[in-house]
């Protein structure tokens, strides 16, 4: 019996007059990839802020794992085993690409001052684990050359790649992907697809946010949709094209094919 | 002498600009405050050492400690008021809003020690700190300048292996990730306040030791000492060195300041005009922000990220050379399609 | 009790030449998207250019002004071809520490044509006035008519002319004003010219005022400039002239139930409070610019 990793009940966020998100409910199995589609301005990336911690919503609970994450800043939310993308890719441009899959290990212990200071060499020694997996890590996704350079000099592709290796070496419960299909090309895609297929394989809980609703077809078990700051339907793909809601809301959008 | 003197002081800024480049290169906040914090410390280390005032001269404690006990105290006086100023301007501001905070600070700070004289006499200065010690160690004049700019040098030697072995660590690469992309940074647990404030304490420690260097160093100390033209030698040599390279920063101390000094030397003032040559220094210092600025904003120096050597934990400086040296041979052909030769992004540092 | 009222309207004095000031420097926000920290140089070259001009203006203010804002717009136009609009591109904070380099070039060029010494300048301060319950001379009164009608002056330009509408669309958005057939390029050169030109007036007013000045004239008005700027809300140059307001209601007021000497500091302390809680601005309306969180 798969229980609820994360409970959104009757979030509201009001932005200036405009409900961005309006008594919106949801729950994520754990261990699923749930699909977050709706029109544009149906509040999907305000519920990612809310739930990740950027931004505060006006009234609802949030659960995630038993702890109530309304309130809370990213950072704590992150620790508690959270990762989420951003719309664009946001590495760290001026480190290495091995400097960033590290600090997605996220050995928070290893990063005090005075640990640093008088255990600088030990925390090196300890750190080979680390670097080991990461290495791992970067081979998977094809990124072992270029594990010495900036991140800035990476092209587009390659940051969506460090982007999943990132999540990769993060080992979070929860991820949550802001359209990662943003501007991305049919190769890039079916990789990103089967590293979703593999976050899910290991165990992990992903909530895809996205537009391309192919790849929301192709990897998602059930799908949750949104209009207008709240849920309209929820279940699997398959279904939605029957449903009357999702297809006004959508209006004429080619819901993929069977 | 002269060279003595001239490296001594050099190699105190250099100390300073250790701390400040902690802040600015590997933190990105551009904080204007730092000399204030070295001046806070020399003040501090002068009511500590030089006794009571005799009137009209006036300012607070008086006491009469050995100079190697009156620096640490200055020091964490330093950091005390650090904090205040950091835990105000560290929360939320960034960029010139940080800035122009951290430099309304230091201008209300500056006000208020001209003209409250009960502080440190206000105009006058304090004054009094010649050669602590010299007579316990049996030094003539000439021979504890130069015993001073050893300990200087060393102080700077063991503050440089401590800086760069902190911006080596986990902790360095977590600051600079704060500093690339802070959203980033907090989705991946990091606590951003919690990382630049403690940053900025370990800044303000040091530009608080360089000041207690400081006060021994010219023995005397007033408003005049630190008017904005001072300041801004500090940043055109960080600027110069490198930010976010310790080495940089301290090369870049040297070679504006030990060199800007000779270039300058020779250039006449008229007889009527003693500013002048110091002005046109000044001048050739706000040129050199410029165009570094504009042309090589990274510095001679750029930051370098660790590179990866499985099996070789360790750095030997030779072994990183000649790596360095084949990477960059076969750099061209790994990374197709990205502009070579262009200079990394400044990122949030700049 | 007339110790208040007294500060009050020298404070209104003060406040505007701070008003025109940070017009100026609003308005070099507005089209460039930068802090200029050169800006007081503007200020302090209008200064010294009229105290040049003596032989030729003669205590002559109308005469003397014009030399100021001359070389005010000159000096405005030479930092925007020269640095400003090099820096294009650049990251705010760049081109600020830039502007910063700039400053201590200026500062230090006047040094070494004047001296670092004070100069001193003196225009007949005329009789008290009792206008109301203040109490000013006649050069305050000059000083408070001519930066109102200066104010009047821009909002005419600004509303009403063409070249006023094209300052507001390339401070909207540079490119689409570029694409829409507005020079932008040259309306952005023609903006720092007034805005130099606004600021060397003003530097010759604070000048007259005060009555000695030195190098560093402009750059201690600076921080005030920038006070007054962000208690109006950067980029809104209507509001800018409130925050002038209340930045110089402020120094006055504190400076005479304290001493003068720390009034600056107070408002320093306004500054902070600002950033800190209200970096828009006091006032909530429209931006010129778009509104920045």
């Amino acid at each position: 019996m798969t229980t609820s990793l994360l409970e959104i009940s009757e979030l509201t966020k009001t932005f200036g007059g405009v409900r961005a998100v309006n008594n919106c409910t949801f729950a994520v199995p754990e261990g699923q990839v749930v699909g977050l589609i709706g029109p544009n301005g149906a509040g999907k990336s305000t519920v990612v802020d809310l739930v990740s911690g950027f931004g505060r919503p006006d009234s609802g609970t949030i659960m995630f794992a038993g702890e109530q994450l309304v309130g809370k800043s990213p950072d704590v939310i992150s620790r508690l085993g959270l990762i989420r993308t951003f719309q664009t890719p946001r590495e760290w441009r001026n480190l290495s690409v091995m400097d960033n899959v590290m600090l997605a290990r996220r050995r928070f212990d290893n990063e005090g001052l005075w640990q640093c200071m008088i255990r600088a060499r030990a925390i090196r020694r300890e750190e080979e684990s680390d670097r080991a997996a990461v290495r791992e890590i970067l081979e998977r996704f094809q990124l072992t050359e270029l594990k010495n350079e900036l991140a800035s000099r990476l092209s587009g592709g390659q940051k969506r790649l460090l982007e999943f290796a990132r999540i990769a070496a993060a080992e979070p419960r929860l991820i949550i992907l802001d359209e990662p299909m943003g501007g991305v090309n049919p190769v890039l895609g079916t990789r990103i697809g089967d590293a979703v297929g593999q976050f899910a394989g290991d165990g992990r809980t992903v909530i895809v946010v996205e537009h391309n609703l192919p790849f929301i077809e192709k990897t998602c078990d059930q799908v949750v949709v949104m209009d207008l700051g709240e849920v309209i339907a929820q279940g699997p793909f398959a279904g939605l094209r029957d449903n009357p809601r999702v297809v006004e809301a959508y209006l004429g959008m080619d819901l993929g094919h069977g | 002498m002269y060279w003595v003197s001239v490296f001594t002081e050099a190699g105190i800024f250099a100390i300073l600009a250790l701390g400040l480049d902690m802040v600015w290169g590997w933190g990105g906040d551009f904080d204007l405050a730092f000399y204030g914090y070295l001046a806070l410390g020399s003040y501090m280390t002068f009511v500590l050492t030089i006794g009571r005032p005799t009137p009209p001269v006036e300012y607070i404690l008086g006491w009469h400690l050995p100079v190697l006990l009156a620096v640490p105290i200055a020091v964490v006086v330093v950091v005390a008021f650090a904090a205040v100023i950091g835990s105000i301007a560290l929360r939320n501001l960034r960029e010139i809003y940080f800035a122009v905070l951290t430099l309304a600070a230091v201008s209300a700070l500056y006000i208020w020690v001209e003209n409250y004289t009960q502080l440190f006499d206000g105009y006058n200065g304090v004054y009094g700190l010649i050669n602590p010690g010299q007579t316990t160690l049996r030094l003539t004049y000439n021979g504890y300048r130069i015993v001073l700019l050893g300990v200087v040098l060393v102080i700077l030697l063991l503050a440089y292996l401590l800086v760069q072995r902190i911006s080596r660590s986990p902790y360095g690469r977590m600051l600079r990730s704060v500093r690339e992309d802070e959203r980033a940074a907090a989705a991946y647990g990091r606590k951003i306040f919690t990382a630049k404030f403690r940053t900025y304490l370990f800044g303000a420690a040091i530009a608080g030791l360089a000041g207690g260097l400081f006060a021994i160093f010219v023995s005397a100390f007033n408003p005049s000492a630190w008017t904005p033209q001072e300041l801004l030698v500090i940043y055109a040599a960080i600027l110069v060195g490198g930010r976010g390279n310790p080495r940089g920063v301290i090369v870049g101390v040297f070679v504006v300041y030990v060199g800007l000094i000779e270039l300058t030397r020779f250039l006449p003032s008229p007889a009527s005009r003693p500013d002048f040559s110091p002005a046109l220094r000044q001048v050739l210092i706000g040129l050199m922000i410029i165009l570094m600025l504009k042309f090589r904003p990274e510095g001679i120096f750029r930051e370098r990220p660790g590179r990866d050597e499985p099996g070789k934990p360790a750095r030997p400086a030779i072994r990183q050379f000649r790596t360095r040296v084949a990477a960059a041979t076969s750099r061209a052909a790994r990374v197709s399609g990205s502009p070579l030769g262009s200079a990394p992004d400044e990122g949030g540092a700049g | 009790m007339s110790t208040f009222l007294v500060a009050v309207g020298v404070g209104l004095a003060t406040a505007a030449i701070l008003a025109l000031s940070a017009v100026a420097f609003t308005l070099e926000y507005a089209v460039s998207r930068i802090a200029n920290f050169a800006h007081g140089e503007f200020l302090t070259i209008g200064a010294y250019a009229a105290y040049s001009g003596q032989n030729i203006s003669h205590q002559n203010v109308v005469a003397a002004a014009v030399i100021a804002a001359a070389a005010g717009m000159l000096a405005g136009l030479a930092l925007n071809i020269g640095l400003i609009e090099r820096f294009r591109g650049r990251s705010p904070i760049s081109v600020f520490i830039a502007t910063l380099g700039a400053a201590l070039i200026v500062e230090n060029v006047l040094i070494m044509i004047y001296g670092a010494a004070n100069v001193s300048y003196t225009f007949a301060q005329g009789n008290l006035h009792h206008v109301g319950p203040f109490l000013w001379t006649t050069s305050d009164i000059e000083v408070i008519f001519s930066a109102l009608a200066a104010a009047g002056l821009l909002y005419l330009l600004l509303q009403h002319t063409r070249f006023g509408k094209a300052i507001r669309a390339v401070a909207q958005d540079r490119t689409l004003a570029q694409v829409s057939g507005i020079p932008a390029r040259a309306i952005v050169m023609r903006t720092w010219a007034l805005a130099g030109a606004v600021s060397g007036f003003a530097g010759f007013i604070l000048a007259e005022t005060i009555g000695t000045f030195g190098p560093q004239l402009g750059f201690n008005f600076l921080l005030l400039t920038i006070t007054a700027t962000v208690a109006g809300g950067i980029g809104r140059p209507y509001a800018t002239l409130g925050g002038a307001l209340i930045v110089g209601l402020v120094i006055q007021i504190s400076g005479a139930y304290t001493s003068s000497a720390y009034q600056n500091v107070f408002a320093f302390g306004l500054l902070v409070v600002l950033m800190l809680f209200r970096p828009n601005g006091v006032f909530v309306g429209r931006s010129m610019t778009a509104v920045r969180a």
